[in-house]
């Protein structure tokens, strides 16, 4: 298995699309720090300024960690697309090129062959949200120094000690990678179904912006769905910048995520082990 | 099964919907045969070689690849098996040396050692452009590679479906003469398809004969010609007369004008009378041919069930 997933590796980081996440991301994030750089003052105080009519605010609030919490808010609806570049090619790629013919005459069961190429998927997801997260984090931290972080949300606002900021940030970007791996397991399911490239990145990016749709629509007769959607859960990251952890949401959405990983994953197995090589 | 037996397939059939694309296929492939599967375009060879690959599950019937059956015991059962379905493909951004690797270690479970890689390479003329990308090699190069790299782990049986497809003549006699070095130096049994007779002509020891769909006939490829061995074509002028004078004669069978001259079944110790009795008519003859090839074979067995 190990050769196997090596090999996968191999061919996943061979390949320019492998890149383009992380060239997105190396320029994406510079940019936003730049900016940053430039307008953060005044963005900051902007998003502030209630809170400092009521309370008195001393301190580097404009520190690396905030913007690492921005760049987290704004990247979030771009990173899915550079996942289903990578993870939607994975079988339909090989289905375009032929090359099923190759690997799939050999003595290596199917079942196995898939896992391994999950599991690179898995690992290329894990290796994109890490880049962000140390891209983000670091460079913010260097650039614009420490401090305390001020989380605010619907259900008000928590002050995240300078001391627990690494954990709490860890643990986002573990959240925020488990989210990341139900996008990674849709585009790979898709490209169980299609034999082009382009398909899989479309469809996800399709069903991830109706799933979004859903969530955010507010009427009655969908709200008993809302729970069982991926997309309600994409954010749970948002729940690690909190003190103290709200364990019982966290945990709903770990397993409403996990669940989803499962059945893309079972779905994608059911069809491989069936499937007809025709091209 | 008895250990000469490499492949054998039981009513054998893939159907999509409601047609079937290969039906009731009983190949039988013996240890050390070069055995060709003779088809028209579209009869079914490469659908029953991809389930023989299993690369297609049968709607019926099943393989059995050394004694062992192939939808129980996949692995096992092709482990000794290498094959190039319809034109071989590659990891085009990867290089041959890379490409090899790839292939060996899904039969090996291990990365194949670099030397036994680059030795494979040679054995086809490409170690020099062992490291270059696959997507700048030519048509001939890659089906080249196709064959080093079913060659990499030493199997015992290799299937090729099409191997000469767009290849030069050079590329042809050169794919031709590699299947016999590898079945009489390397003993490894061979099974390719194609729907140029000459080739399986040439090569094949053993063969079968798919036709819309369906297996016509199997066996020695000499044996098979024996069934068409009194075809005479006659050349003669002029034709009616010449016509009229053949089917009068008690040796000659069906005789029948075609464009290419008279052909007729004749036992080949009543030529030389035949002949003679139509010079003797004053019938000018301008040849007499043999016309027992695989082609006239192929043709009488597919027109004929073609014709059911």
């Amino acid at each position: 298995m190990l050769n196997l997933l090596y090999w996968e590796l191999f061919k996943t980081f061979a390949k320019w699309r492998t890149y383009i996440g992380f060239i997105a991301v190396g320029v994406l994030i510079p940019v936003i720090l730049w900016i940053m750089w430039i307008e953060g003052g005044d963005f900051i105080k902007y998003q502030l300024r209630s809170l400092q009519s009521e309370f008195l605010i001393t301190g580097n609030l404009f520190n690396g960690w905030a913007i690492a919490q921005i760049i987290m808010n704004g990247l979030w609806v771009h990173v899915p697309a550079l996942i289903a570049l990578v993870a939607g090619d994975q079988l339909s790629g090989e289905a375009t090129a032929g090359t099923f013919r190759l690997t799939l005459i050999r003595p290596v069961s199917r079942a196995r062959f898939l896992n391994a190429k999950y599991l690179a998927t898995l690992l290329y997801t894990f290796a994109l949200v890490a880049v962000i997260g140390v891209m983000a984090v670091g460079l913010g931290l260097w650039i614009f120094g420490s401090g305390d972080l001020i989380a605010i949300d619907r259900e008000g606002i928590v002050i995240l000690s300078e001391a627990d900021l690494p954990m709490h940030f860890l643990f986002a970007f573990a959240l925020a990678m488990w989210s990341m791996f139900v996008v990674a397991s849709l585009a790979f399911f898709i490209s169980a179904l299609v034999e082009n490239a382009i398909g899989p990145i479309i469809i996800t990016m399709t069903v991830i912006a109706v799933f979004y749709i859903i969530t955010f629509l507010p009427v009655a007769s969908v709200e008993g769905i809302k729970p069982w959607l991926f997309t309600t859960h994409m954010n749970v990251w948002q729940q690690a910048l909190r003190d103290p952890y709200d364990w019982s949401a966290i945990l709903e959405s770990v397993v409403v995520l996990g669940a989803y990983d499962l059945a893309f994953w079972g779905a994608t197995m059911a069809l491989f082990l069936r499937k007809d090589i025709l091209s | 099964m008895t250990p000469d037996i490499i492949l054998r397939t039981t009513n054998l059939g893939k159907k999509y919907r409601d047609r079937w694309a290969s039906q009731a296929i009983d190949l039988e492939v013996r240890r050390g045969d070069v055995f060709g599967l003779l088809g028209p375009n579209g009869a079914g060879k490469s659908t029953t070689i991809r389930m023989i690959l299993s690369l297609i599950r049968p709607t019926a019937g099943r393989v059995e690849l050394f004694g062992r059956d192939l939808h129980r015991e996949r692995e096992k059962a092709l482990q000794k098996v290498a094959g190039i379905v319809e034109k071989p493909d590659f990891y085009l951004y990867l290089s041959a040396f890379r490409n090899m690797q790839i292939a060996g270690s899904l039969t090996l479970g291990r990365t194949p050692e670099s030397r036994k890689v680059m030795d494979t390479l040679a054995l086809v003329g490409l170690a020099e452009r062992a490291l270059d990308r696959v997507k700048t090699y030519s048509h001939g190069m890659k089906q080249r590679l196709g064959i080093a790299q079913a060659l990499l782990t030493d199997p015992e049986f290799i299937l090729l479906d099409e191997p000469t497809n767009g290849l030069d003549p050079q590329g042809m006699k050169e794919v031709r003469e590699l299947v016999r070095t590898l079945s009489m130096e390397r003993g490894i049994t061979i099974l390719l398809s194609s729907h140029l007779l000459n080739e399986v002509e040439q090569v094949a020891t053993r063969m079968a004969i798919i036709n819309r769909s369906r297996m016509v006939v199997q066996g020695e490829v000499k044996e098979l010609l024996k069934a068409s061995a009194n075809r005479v074509l006659f050349k003669l002028s002029p034709p009616k007369k010449s016509l009229a004078l053949l089917s009068a004669m008690r040796t000659v069978k069906e005789p029948a004008l075609t464009e290419e001259g008279i052909i007729a079944n004749v036992e080949p110790k009543h030529v030389p009378a035949a002949v003679a009795a139509l010079v003797t008519a004053g019938v000018r003859v301008h040849g007499v041919e043999s016309r027992h090839s695989l082609e006239e074979y192929f043709l009488d067995i597919t027109s004929d069930n073609s014709e059911q």
